[in-house]
């Protein structure tokens, strides 16, 4: 009977299987994408040094899950980090390793396919993105534009009741609060813009005095759920601005 | 979304996506090319299409993508696939969304005959069993790297 190590020894390679694919040798790992789709790297020998790579499989794989047109900053963090962990080049989105003659085929295979299971991990923060808001997003774009802000302030309002902003962005020329307004169903629109400005009325008394603090609702326009009614509405309290120009949300900021 | 929603969406037969189709590079510069199409429809689904092409990979992809749930309907060819119960599917299969397992359970499609390299009788099969209707067409799929060396 053979001991557990003797049976990995023998029967893990068998794990892996190799075949001639548009001039590469494509692995097929045992590996697998966080839907089940499995990782193939590729090998191409070339003047005595091979290249070791998934083709860029791994992020089109990431882009065909996504929501968004680009990956976030803070996605793009994740990614380099990934890279560098597992000693793994990001070139032209293809992660890829050389694997000198010298070098162990076997462990760069292992390395590369580690790397590009943590790189489709990243899969994980869109799914968040996906059910809850776009606030991380909106923190990512405010961390990268060196904003100081505080998310997720809880203030008093002159009812008495405690209202939870999405941020306190503070900057030397003024501070703001700001409310991230967005849905995927046309339904719940309106309720949200109706809370967002009751919430605006009740803290309006912030808008006052020598450290008056501005009023933003940043509407995510990424969904066409929102009518012209829901903008009007709260644009009555605050100033409105959209998430598909964060140009023009950085504007208003700083103004 | 519950079961009956998607069932909804996959039966609705008012999807459509009006205009031409280009391939372009992704935001990596990648060996592959993609393009993105919104879909209308009467009930006004949050609805997008998004297609990938790696020809240096061999690996296609057309994905059906709602914005409030992600992914929940897509066909993937060259791209071989592992059920959740371990059930090895192969690499011509279409993801499909359930309540329980959303978009992991895969299976093969015996109306997709198209070959990987073939990506635009690709989409129109892709769009007939998804029933969307493509006011248009979809260019040919030139390889994002022009017949170059991809590193």
């Amino acid at each position: 009977m053979l001991s557990p190590c003797e049976q990995i020894a023998q029967t893990m390679g068998g794990l892996f299987s190799c075949s001639a694919v548009n001039g590469y040798t494509r692995i097929r790992t045992p590996y697998l994408y966080p839907d089940g789709d499995v990782i193939d790297l590729f090998l191409r020998q070339e003047e005595g040094e091979a290249t070791l790579t998934d083709l860029g499989e791994t992020l089109r794989w990431l882009r065909m899950q996504s929501i968004a047109q680009r990956r976030s900053p803070r996605q793009n963090k994740l990614i380099r980090d990934a890279c560098l962990n597992h000693g793994v080049e990001l070139f032209r989105g293809m992660l890829m390793a050389r694997v000198k003659p010298s070098d162990d085929l076997s462990s760069a295979v292992t390395r590369l396919a580690q790397a590009a299971l943590r790189v489709s991990d990243v899969w994980f923060t869109m799914r968040t993105r996906v059910f809850e808001s776009i606030t991380d997003e909106v923190e990512g774009f405010l961390d990268e534009r060196h904003m100081r802000f505080d998310r997720g302030e809880t203030l008093p309002g002159r009812s008495g009741r405690t209202w939870t902003v999405d941020f306190h962005i503070r900057h030397p020329r003024r501070s703001a609060l700001m409310c991230v307004l967005s849905t995927a169903s046309r339904a719940a629109a309106r309720g949200i813009a109706e809370h967002v400005t009751s919430e605006w009325h009740d803290l309006s008394h912030l808008k006052l005095g020598p450290e008056a603090l501005a009023f933003i609702s940043l509407f995510d326009d990424s969904l066409d759920v929102w009518n012209p009614e829901d903008f009007r509405l709260v644009g009555e309290l605050s100033e409105v601005a959209f998430w598909s120009k964060p140009d023009e949300l950085v504007e208003r900021l700083v103004a | 979304m519950t079961q009956g929603e998607f069932e909804a969406i996959i039966a609705d037969i008012s999807k459509r996506i009006d205009g031409e189709i280009s391939w372009g590079e992704d935001e990596d510069h990648s060996p592959a090319v993609e393009f993105r199409a919104e879909i209308s429809s009467e009930a006004g689904y949050p609805l997008f299409v998004r297609g990938s092409y790696n020809s240096e990979a061999r690996k296609l992809s057309y994905v059906l993508i709602h914005r409030g749930e992600g992914r929940i309907y897509g066909l993937c060819l060259g791209i071989d696939h592992h059920n959740p119960r371990c059930d090895h599917v192969g690499d011509r299969h279409k993801h499909r969304w359930s309540e329980g397992q959303r978009d992991k359970q895969a299976y093969v499609p015996p109306d997709i005959t198209a070959p990987v390299d073939d990506p635009v009788a690709a989409w129109t099969q892709f769009c007939a069993e998804a029933r969307i209707t493509h006011n248009g067409m979809l260019h040919l799929a030139l390889s994002a790297s022009g017949g170059q060396p991809v590193f």
